[in-house]
């Protein structure tokens, strides 16, 4: 009976398949077909808002006409941040939903796992939710893949930058989470610091299952440094802060982009923050300066009509950031939409006005420079928010 | 050396974290001869429900005894809906559906509060204390004091109470146990209520440190059984000093083979050993 059920479930695909060969999968007059996962459950599900604020995007987008008379659907799944789940998911949404192409996956092993998988079956995996330059760089070998947010790497060169022209000559520490996407940091900063690269004094890795990074603070601090890097990822950062304060330790701390959420450093007594420096890229809802902006206010309006009842952090920010980069990409596309068309779109963007990046910022990619981001500025942690300073700098990889 | 002797301290206070949970699965054990994989999500979600009360006004204090009165009613709980139809059967059995408690409990925990990481008030104050050239604050102290006080109420409840002994007999020689009358399902429920209610405390006391998410004891979990074994499964003062022991053992490896990283984690040891006596 299974057997039957199966075989006749094949004819069905064949004769659909066979039907209309040269339709694009996932695209119809009226509708559009994105897949996508993200860590809905698991140790990175604060992430979430991520997808949920593209999504909302979406929504707005489709209540306005979509594109081309096309309404996107963005169907996200959950890979609990395991990228086994993650290859089972895209398998699914491929083959089974026939999406369009995959967009704003979450996570560096994540992508990875789905990497080969969708350039070979030539299926767009668009802006990467992931710092790691891979996904910019190897186009060479994975034609169907594009970034989206600064690379690690080039975070850490302009922190790099930074400290040459402000601190020169003082020793540095870091902290760093002991796998690709910290080790991404400290050779981009190490790179950045070129020649004066003695001047990081000590390093030390955690293990992203540990369960806190005292002892590793506490290490750090014996090299009497007068700067701190903390590259860590999540509650790890704000414990770092923490204790580098409770043992009498007060550098300069810089912390990653990734771990900088206002949500997260608002966790720690405003003591053990203040006057810490990272980089920005996109509007932080929480940051007072953009009360009254025009983007933040369009967001909070479409957090309110379409994702209702969730905190509108900056997670749902940078989903609509990136959200509203594919709704200009298949615009770009054209009424004809294909996967190459989609594809070629990507990798040709000039964006000046995409509302919930920081003013002045191009998302720009040529089809060998396939970092949309690569502009950021700094930030100093001031009274329990980021303060913007300092002119726009470049973060290429 | 001083940061050998800060090395030391802060080993302590974390091996005071890890001690608490073990001492949580040490009551599980030693009453119903079960180790209790999901022993750290009940903790979480027990942290989670303080939380809540918390939010809604009630102090710190009431609070605590509030998780702890719904969290020895969960275990029990627990232990009579969901242990009792698997028990008597090999222990591999309940060892997987201590595993599937764990997921549910963990699904339940994202479900209901989602994952953002929270902050939890310390009863404790976090002020630091400097003594020569180790810092620590009055926190460190009073996770590692409630554990003390802990160990020694339940020593004293195991030894002198009738119903520690009927607790231990229950788990040593169920049948005979039953033949000189102690209530020996009801001894097991009783001693899944007290390590869930232990749970609670170690969760409490672990929060304002670690920060409050869903996956909080996962890490912790894994030491807190290196800590357990270290001691001896059997022995609440064993999963205290076993835990500090550990704290202080992992912080001076790492800070002193720094280049063996990795390798030389004892999680990895000690973990094999853990499986291996399950």
């Amino acid at each position: 009976m299974k057997v039957a059920v199966a075989a006749v479930a094949l004819l069905v695909a064949a004769s659909v398949a066979g039907a209309r060969p040269l339709a694009t999968p996932g695209v119809s007059s009226s509708s559009i077909l994105i897949g996508g996962t993200v860590p809905l459950t698991g140790e990175a599900a604060a992430a979430a808002g991520v997808a949920r604020g593209a999504d909302a995007y979406f929504k707005y987008v489709n209540a306005k006409g979509g594109v081309f008379n096309r309404k996107i659907t963005y169907k996200y799944l959950d890979d609990g941040y395991e990228p086994q789940r993650t290859f089972l998911d895209v398998r699914q949404l491929v083959q089974q939903d026939g999406v369009f192409a995959i967009f704003n996956s979450l996570g560096t092993s994540n992508n990875s796992a789905i990497r080969g998988f969708l350039n070979q079956a030539g299926v767009p995996q668009l802006f990467v939710a992931s710092g790691a330059s891979t996904f910019g760089r190897d186009y060479k070998k994975y034609p169907w893949t594009i970034g989206f947010i600064p690379t690690y790497s080039g975070e850490g060169k302009v922190y790099a930058r930074y400290l040459l022209a402000k601190r020169p000559g003082a020793k540095i520490a870091v902290l760093y989470q002991d796998d690709d996407y910290g080790k991404e940091l400290v050779s981009g900063l190490q790179a950045g610091l070129g020649a004066k690269k003695s001047l990081i004094v000590k390093k030390v890795g955690y293990d992203p299952s540990a369960s806190d990074v005292r002892s590793e603070v506490a290490s750090l601090k014996a090299s009497k440094a007068k700067v701190f890097m903390i590259f860590a990822f999540g509650k790890f950062a704000v414990q770092a802060f923490i204790t580098a304060n409770q043992l009498g330790w007060h550098p300069q701390i810089v912390v990653n982009d990734v771990a900088a959420a206002t949500s997260l450093m608002q966790l720690s007594p405003p003591k053990a923050t203040e006057g810490a420096i990272s980089i920005v890229f996109g509007k932080d809802p929480d940051a007072p300066m953009w009360k009254r902006d025009k983007g933040m206010k369009l967001f909070r309006s479409i957090m309110a009509r379409y994702a209702s009842g969730q905190t509108p952090n900056g997670y749902y920010a940078a989903g609509m950031a990136s959200a509203y980069t594919l709704v200009d990409t298949l615009k770009k596309a054209g009424k004809n939409l294909t996967r190459k068309s989609v594809l070629t779109a990507a990798t040709h963007l000039n964006e000046k006005t995409n509302p919930f990046v920081l003013p002045g910022i191009k998302v720009h990619t040529t089809p060998s420079f396939r970092f949309p981001i690569s502009q950021v500025r700094l930030e100093r942690w001031h009274k329990g928010h980021w303060v913007i300073f300092g002119p726009l700098l470049s973060a290429k990889p | 050396m001083a940061q050998f002797w800060q090395q030391v301290v802060s080993g302590l206070a974390s091996g005071g974290i890890y001690a608490s949970l073990a001492l949580a699965l040490v009551i599980v054990y030693r009453s119903s001869g079960v180790i209790n994989f999901a022993q750290g999500e009940m903790a979480t979600f027990a942290t989670f429900l303080a939380w809540t009360f918390l939010h809604h006004g009630i102090s710190f204090w009431p609070a605590f005894a509030l998780t702890l009165a719904v969290a020895f009613a969960g275990g029990v709980a627990l232990e009579r809906v969901v242990i009792r139809p698997v028990e008597g059967r090999p222990v591999l059995t309940v060892v997987i559906l201590t595993i599937g408690l764990l997921i549910l409990i963990n699904g339940a925990t994202q479900w209901i509060w989602g994952g953002a990481v929270r902050k939890f008030p310390s009863p404790f104050s976090t002020r630091p204390i400097h003594v020569g050239s180790a810092a620590f604050s009055i926190q460190d102290i009073g996770i590692v004091g409630v554990c003390l006080v802990a160990v020694a109420l339940l020593t004293l409840f195991f030894r002198f109470t009738k119903l520690g002994l009927g607790l231990r007999a229950a788990a040593v020689n169920p049948e005979e146990s039953r033949l000189v009358g102690v209530r020996v399902g009801w001894m097991l429920a009783l001693g899944w209520g007290l390590s869930a209610a232990l749970g609670a405390v170690s969760g409490m006391m672990v929060a304002p440190v670690v920060f409050l998410d869903p996956n909080m004891m996962q890490g912790i979990l894994l030491y807190a059984f290196a800590a357990a074994v270290l001691g001896g499964l059997e022995s609440p003062v064993g999963a205290v000093v076993g835990g500090l022991a550990l704290g202080v053992l992992l912080n001076l490896l790492g800070t002193y083979f720094s280049t063996f990283g990795g390798e030389m984690r004892p999680t990895g040891l000690f973990g094999r050993t853990a499986v291996r006596r399950v």
